[in-house]
């Protein structure tokens, strides 16, 4: 139940109130005709009064992480001195030297020009959601460090506007930090370099590193269960042969002739990792991933270590522990095998974690070169090593620019090189590379719909992309003809299902998604015509 | 030695170690992870689309074009037409100008003084002096006008727009009110008494050559007295941004350098992950004992 609209202040995060910022869906982003009749009322869902009682979405009525009500006073006390100590270690140069420098420099630089606020796609499509501004959930932050933080006192406190830290501050915050998908759009717009997009990145590690509090689809059922079983996805290197096996049948009764991805082969020039994701979910992208490999001659591998299996490295989001743990294990694989580089498949946050972020901590024989698929493919397309036929990708194709690949690594001519090779009929959206705008699944949304946040997804944080994607389209919106939206990135790809799915784009404007090698290989004269199929999955 | 001339030793004292302390705690801080952010503005041929080496195929076998020019036409654009704001932010831009331009010509004048005031220092001090000191009395005038309007524009945007007064912290406005005092006692002080500037530049003379003058004015007084107090606080502000930005651009933004086998950066690292963590979450378990080395090569499985 919504209360009554309030425009909070920095302060107000620690009052009592029901919902302290509620989605107004009248102010939603509007949607191009004939999108613009749908009621967002009938797609929203709001967490009932019973199960409120036992979480907490107080801060939007939103939850993405369940938080349970603390059980007593003792508990309450532990969770909040617990949140007080992790402040002291987001300064400390022995717990946070990774990320120290950065912070600091963005916690004691904001203007409060507001510069940035406009870039960021969620305090926009929510119709400016007063606790979505970008240097809200920083203020906060700066608030309680200014009173409760190495140093505090109540004159910084005063002059900061700190607000109480009390149980509405310590759930509220935690749910904020899951209401910004790490874009980094506000950053780029910031005259000072302020980066409120890791202001997210550092209290998720707190609630995580301090408390053990993150998003379940990303520790328990993602990197944890990654370091024991394998994957995220639960497949054991048993399992995931299989599956391979199985893959490897169905795309070579698809292209016309045997399709075999190779095990473990040491020395191998490539070792491929996918977002193990792809191979439950999208599996003609492995498949597709593989033919191109062999029609082109590469000399490549994929490995059955656990871990190396699955390209997923959820650490980035949330937590420095468990993504080095990851990382590390992925690099030292790569060295085990003797591989010449890694190439990383169409998975973003994958080609951010091992190329970027962990680049400085693999250390000797184990900085293995990492290389993303995008140029990889693109050498491999301007080689005429593969014969295309572009004429089978005769309907209208636009791209995503994953942020993690564009926005994060600079990737951005490469996969236009491509697609102006083989899909004649391409267009741009707006805007597009490193101005792209983020997917609205970005830093493991995708993978998150516990309660309402599915809803919140589609709805607010993926609700602009909704709309570049409709006006980059514009004029074809008819479904007898089939779009392809090309977003080579498995989480989202995961995102832009839900988005099809939950504005029923597919049946009313045939708009299909999927990656980059699906189309290339569509448009190999070798295979049999129609490698992509126009169903919904 | 008078009550405004220690003032003014004292605090501009406290302003330039406050600056360093804080410059050089950002300095020496801990070789952090990659975070860089595109466009980065070395990057030759590509920074216009925010392209990088990442597009080249085996990127780690080609020579690696860093343009400092790049960085430098960067920051230039950024820092003398205030770029970002004017685009994505024009309501505030005109005030913001006005204000910055105000403090590099103030700055400017400042410098004047001091340079003029170094013993046997000719030249262009001297040119500043020249006409009874009408160029100095032109640039006070000028730099004080755009610092003003600028900074009652300022006032009044964040006053008058919601969405700014909203997100301001009561230090955001004091820091406005600050310089607007400085500003008016400035004023004061220019028409009351000192229009050619021959007291701030026997003052500042009087300082740079340890013979502080006495007898000053009261309004030129009060005006050395606000500016101490705002430039003692400054370094404990966000107005620290002035220098801060080579950190966050340079430093962070644009920190592309990869980690080239055998390379300086191991040895760097090395010595960080035998830094002891004490996070306390129960996938970690730090006790302030364990080091990063320890975490991170084993644990995370449940
Ligand atoms: S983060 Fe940057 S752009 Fe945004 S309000 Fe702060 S200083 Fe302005
Ligand atoms: S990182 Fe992206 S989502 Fe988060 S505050 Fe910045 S612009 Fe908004």
């Amino acid at each position: 139940m919504a209360n009554e609209p309030l425009i909070p202040s920095v302060r107000d995060i620690a009052k009592n109130a029901e919902t302290l910022s509620p989605i107004d869906l009248k102010r939603i982003v509007p949607l191009p005709p004939p999108y613009d009749k749908d009621d967002p009322a009938e797609m929203w869902k709001e967490i009932s009064a019973e199960k409120r009682s036992q979480i907490d979405a107080s801060l939007d009525g939103v939850s993405a992480l369940a938080l349970k009500r603390p059980t007593g006073p003792a508990e309450e006390k532990r969770l909040l001195d617990g949140l007080k100590a992790g402040l002291a270690k987001l300064l400390s140069s022995d717990d946070n030297w990774t990320f120290r420098q950065q912070l600091e420099l963005t916690l004691d630089h904001c203007t409060h020009c507001q510069t940035c606020a406009e870039a960021c796609p969620i305090f926009v499509e929510s119709g400016h959601n007063e606790v979505y501004r970008p240097s809200y959930r920083a203020d906060v932050l700066r608030g309680l460090l200014a009173r409760y933080g190495p140093g505090g006192n109540p004159i910084k406190a005063a002059l900061q506007g700190s607000p109480e830290l009390n149980w509405n501050t310590f759930a509220r915050l935690a749910e904020l930090a899951y209401r910004c998908t790490l874009c980094r759009r506000c950053c780029q717009a910031c005259p000072i370099g302020v980066d409120n997009g890791l202001i997210t990145h550092e209290l998720r590690k707190l609630y995580s590193q301090e408390l053990g509090i993150a998003a379940r689809e990303a520790h328990t059922d993602g990197s944890v269960l990654q370091l024991k079983v394998g994957s995220s996805t639960g497949m054991s290197p048993a399992v995931v042969k299989d599956n391979i096996e199985f893959i490897d049948e169905e795309m070579s009764e698809k292209v016309g002739f045997t399709v075999k991805t190779p095990w473990d082969v040491e020395g191998a020039d490539v070792l491929l990792m996918h977002n193990a994701g792809e191979i439950m979910a999208w599996p003609e992208n492995p498949g597709a991933f593989a033919v191109i490999m062999q029609q082109a001659g590469i000399s490549w591998t994929l490995s059955s270590e656990m871990v190396a299996y699955d390209a997923i490295n959820y650490g980035l989001w949330y937590d420095d522990v468990q993504f080095a743990r990851v990382a590390l294990r992925h690099a030292e694989i790569a060295k085990k095998l003797k591989v010449k580089k890694i190439i990383i498949g169409e998975c973003g946050h994958a080609h951010k974690a091992l190329s970027v972020v962990a680049d400085r901590i693999l250390l000797g024989e184990a900085n293995v070169p990492r290389e993303s698929f995008a140029p990889f493919l693109a050498s491999i397309v301007d080689s005429g090593v593969l014969k295309l036929d572009p004429s089978r990708n005769d309907f209208p194709v636009t791209l995503h620019d994953p942020c993690n690949i564009a926005r994060a690594m600079g990737i951005v001519e490469p996969p236009r090189r491509i697609l102006h090779k083989i899909a004649p009929r391409f267009r741009e959206m707006t805007p597009h590379g490193v101005d792209n705008y983020c997917c609205g699944g970005g830093s493991g949304f995708a993978i998150m719909s516990g309660n309402n946040f599915a809803n919140w997804r589609t709805l607010v944080s993926g609700r602009i992309k909704m709309k570049q994607i409709l006006d980059a389209f514009a004029g074809e919106l008819d479904p007898s003809i089939p779009k392809y939206l090309c977003t080579p990135c498995s989480n989202c790809k995961g995102q832009f299902r839900d988005l099809i799915r939950a504005y029923n784009a597919f049946e009313r404007s045939k708009i299909q998604y999927g990656g980059l090698v699906e189309l290339i290989v569509n448009a190999m004269a070798d295979v049999k015509p129609g490698f992509l199929e126009w169903e919904f999955h | 030695m008078g009550f405004v001339a220690i003032w003014a030793y004292v605090t501009l004292a406290v302003f330039v170690v406050g600056c360093l302390y804080k410059a050089i705690k950002y300095a020496t801080m801990p070789m952090h992870l990659r975070w860089e952010l595109y466009p980065v503005a070395h990057e030759k041929g590509k920074v216009e689309y925010g392209g990088s080496y990442f597009e080249e195929v085996d990127w780690w076998t080609k020579p690696r074009e860093v343009s400092k020019l790049g960085e430098f036409k960067t920051i230039a654009e950024e820092v003398l037409t205030l770029k970002q704001v004017h685009e994505r932010n024009p309501g505030l831009w005109l005030p913001s100008l006005m204000f910055h331009y105000g403090l590099y010509v103030l700055f400017t004048l400042g410098v004047l003084l001091v340079v003029g005031a170094v013993p046997g220092v000719r030249g262009l001090p001297g040119l500043a002096r020249l006409g009874g000191g009408r160029v100095l009395m032109a640039l006070a005038a000028f730099g004080l006008t755009l610092a003003t309007l600028g900074c009652v524009g300022l006032l009044a945007r964040r006053l008058s727009r919601a969405d700014l007064r909203r997100s301001s912290t009561p230090a955001d406005f004091l820091h406005l009110w600050m310089l607007l005092a400085v500003f008016l006692a400035s004023w004061a002080s220019f028409f009351w008494a000192d229009r050619h500037l021959a007291v701030a530049a026997s003052f500042v003379q009087g300082l740079v050559t340890f013979r502080p003058v006495a007898g000053l004015p009261g309004w030129f007084g009060a005006e050395v007295v606000l500016l101490g107090i705002f430039l003692a606080y400054l370094p404990w502000s966000h107005m620290t941004h002035f220098f801060a930005k080579y950190f966050t651009w340079h430093s962070v933004r644009w920190d592309d350098a990869p980690n080239m086998f055998g390379k300086t950066y191991e040895q760097r690292v090395k010595k960080l992950l035998m830094r002891p963590i004490s996070w306390s979450a129960p996938h970690i378990k730090g006790d302030g004992r364990k080091t990063w080395a320890d975490v991170a090569t084993k644990g995370g499985d449940s």
